[in-house]
């Protein structure tokens, strides 16, 4: 797993979530996301678990968690996520150093085959700015996970409450 | 069994020594008692004189924090809920935003009911948050804003818990094991 922490103003990075995709539906398997990836370079089948987005008051930027698995044979790139609910989604960790919080850009999330990536509270996150429309807990959000080599995994996040852990 | 267990710790802890021990850091005399000047998130004047009587918490934050902040006040929360009686009761967290540019009263209020009724939220200017983190060692930094304006705030992890007088006593951090933090939590409620 190799994550490439950026300053907090990345141009590069901001282009790169301008980009468009396109899309293929999920379909549902016993809780599950079973999910097929759609480009030309190989089918990798990736698993994401306990996709949820802490809802918080306003127009606060919320935070994104779930488990990514890597069942395929080949490494898979993660660089981001977009999207339609909201301006920007951003790939972010937490670090903590000498009691300090922060928060740092991360640009390339590697999982290798077999590996699990997880995006937890106090570590990896997406960051979801500005809803574009009004959200309650209990919803489902559709967000795009954006792989490296253009790919792109469709994936339901459940709006959970501010209390949640 | 785990109410035994705490209530055994609790009896260990109370016998043999005067002053309270505690399983998270004890900052007894190591650090002063609470004070500062701050608004709140209805918009008053305050100070630590209106918050005693009760145990309190503290902690600096800010509400465009996606992940340490929620995830401490999500904590709290829960170790809160493990607590009962007066010790639930009681028990005051102070939400101390570092970023009072964005963090007006009203931000504020809507950002701690969302966790509960126990937790209030107090900002103020420079001065008054360079006074108060300083006095807890703690420090702020705000992070380059971007093209749309965000930036990030760096704060300390810490929560800083005091007894009913405003005394120092303890500090702990999200993740830290919930039954020694709520046995602490619930020596703190007896700690007069």
């Amino acid at each position: 797993m190799v994550s490439q922490p950026v300053p907090m103003l990345s141009g590069v990075f901001m282009k790169r979530m301008e980009k468009k995709f396109w899309r293929v539906g999920p379909c549902r398997i016993d809780g599950l996301l079973l999910l097929i990836f759609s480009t030309a370079v190989g089918a990798a089948d990736l698993e994401v678990k306990d996709a949820r987005l802490r809802l918080l008051p306003g127009d606060l930027p919320a935070g994104g968690y779930f488990s990514l698995s890597n069942a395929s044979k080949q490494s898979v790139v993660l660089v981001g996520a977009e999207s339609a609910a909201f301006e920007r989604v951003m790939m972010h960790r937490s670090t903590e150093k000498d009691g300090m919080a922060g928060m740092e850009h991360v640009l390339r999330l590697e999982v290798a085959p077999g590996e699990t990536l997880n995006f937890a509270p106090g570590g990896y996150h997406l960051m979801f700015m500005k809803h574009l429309a009004p959200l309650a807990i209990g919803e489902k959000v559709n967000v795009t996970l954006l792989f490296a080599d253009g790919a792109h995994l469709p994936v339901t996040f459940l709006v959970v409450s501010p209390t949640s852990q | 069994m785990r109410q035994w267990l705490l209530l055994l710790l609790t009896a260990l802890l109370l016998t043999g020594c005067g002053e309270p021990s505690w399983h998270s850091k004890d900052i007894s005399g190591s650090m002063p008692a609470l004070e500062f000047k701050l608004t709140d998130e209805n918009g008053r004047q305050v100070s630590a004189k209106d918050y005693l009587g009760k145990p309190t918490l503290l902690f600096f934050g800010f509400t465009h924090c996606p992940d340490v902040c929620p995830s401490t006040l999500a904590y709290l929360a829960a170790v809160s809920k493990q607590l009962d009686g007066e010790a639930r009761e009681d028990l005051q967290v102070l939400f101390v935003s570092v970023d009072p540019a964005r963090d007006d009263p009203q931000a504020l209020r809507s950002y701690t009911d969302a966790f509960g009724p126990q937790f209030i939220g107090l900002t103020g200017d420079k001065a008054a948050l360079d006074a108060l983190t300083r006095r807890y060692y703690s420090l702020y930094e705000y992070g380059a804003k971007d093209a749309a304006g965000n930036y990030d705030v760096m704060h300390s992890t810490a929560v800083f818990a005091f007894n009913r007088k405003g005394e120092a006593r303890f500090l702990f951090r999200e993740g830290d094991p919930v039954d020694a933090v709520t046995a602490d939590l619930r020596h703190l409620s007896a700690d007069r």
